[in-house]
């Protein structure tokens, strides 16, 4: 399990490392140049803690993890988010079909089962909406969701999905390389907590502009 | 000579010995850098030079020539810069994330 964070509030931090250890899952922490280090929180919780020396971005932080869980031998990744806005307990769902062999890559996604999406934000649910067809005119892929920043990868997978985009274009450069890979993938229907502090962390609109830039740039220069 | 291509001759000059400075370790560089002001102070002492390079190209006056040039060659400037950008993060990344490894296996030792 791969969890990137930058100046994630302490508490919030430990509670989401503790019901992921709690949940027999091995963890990999990225602090990606956090002003406290991130490993100050999580004093006596069995993680590898990573720590960027200054800050990358969350794309940047998503590969070094994965680095780390490949050298340790792990055979399905997931990417995990720090502010406690997913559960641990939906990741069997997620990387059950990784296990069965049936895909390489599993994304999350909050539109597939109506009550998860009731879950999301209305602004949030336009945003969104943009966002899954930015991500099909860039990579050809249609999803039901798009930046959903739960998703799990067999070993495999992680070896051809690199991720170059160290911002938050990364989640649409994640589609690029998995098409370009024609590796199997599925979509699996996944609950998002959307609380008061995690909303507070997410990405804002002007965000999603800078995201669009970045990647016109990126197909500009490969 | 009117005052304005007095200051812009000036101007000029400067950044000839600027530029011959800042590529002092590229030759190619360096000369292009000379080479390309030599041309504007020329184009400034003799303003009927453009325009007739303007008219030849279709351009009605050279100082709209000289807008043209200088807008592409601006944007050329900018994205050649932005892919060095993108070059220099790329290598960084890749040193931060080494270290980052590195620190890492150090802990677990």
């Amino acid at each position: 399990m791969v969890i990137p964070t930058f100046n994630e509030n302490s508490a919030v931090l430990r509670s989401t490392l503790t019901d992921v250890v709690n949940s027999g899952y091995s963890a990999v922490v990225v602090d990606d140049g956090s002003t406290t280090p991130a490993q100050e929180c999580l004093h006596g919780l069995p993680t590898h803690c990573l720590r960027h020396a200054v800050n990358l971005g969350q794309g940047a932080a998503l590969r070094t993890g994965c680095e780390l869980a490949l050298s340790k031998g792990a055979c399905v990744i997931v990417h995990f988010d720090a502010d406690g806005q997913h559960d641990p307990a939906l990741i069997e769902r997620l990387i059950a079909p990784i296990i069965r062999g049936d895909a390489d890559v599993a994304l999350g996604s909050r539109f597939l089962n109506p009550s998860d999406r009731l879950g999301v934000p209305l602004t949030k649910r336009l945003l969104l909406r943009a966002g899954i067809f930015v991500s099909w005119i860039f990579t050809g892929v249609w999803l039901s969701d798009a930046h959903n920043g739960l998703r799990a990868m067999s070993r495999k997978a992680a070896g051809q999905i690199r991720l170059e985009e160290n911002g938050f274009a990364h989640a649409t450069e994640i589609l690029d390389l998995l098409r370009r890979s024609r590796l199997p993938w599925v979509e699996v229907p996944v609950a998002i907590h959307y609380s008061e502090y995690s909303r507070g962390k997410g990405q804002s609109v002007f965000n999603a502009f800078n995201i669009v830039i970045d990647l016109m740039l990126r197909r500009l220069f490969h | 000579m009117t005052s304005i291509q007095g200051i812009l001759i000036a101007c000029f000059v400067v950044a000839a010995i600027l530029g011959s400075i800042a590529f002092r370790t590229r030759l190619a560089c360096r000369l292009l850098a000379v080479l390309l002001c030599l041309a504007a102070v020329i184009f400034i002492l003799f303003p009927d030079l453009t325009t007739a390079i303007a008219r030849l190209l279709g351009v009605g006056r050279g100082t709209d020539l000289v807008l043209y040039v200088a807008l592409v060659a601006g944007i050329h400037a900018i994205l050649l810069l932005y892919r060095r950008t993108r070059d220099l993060e790329r290598k960084i990344t890749g040193q931060i994330r080494a270290m980052a490894l590195r620190d890492a296996q150090h802990k677990q030792q």
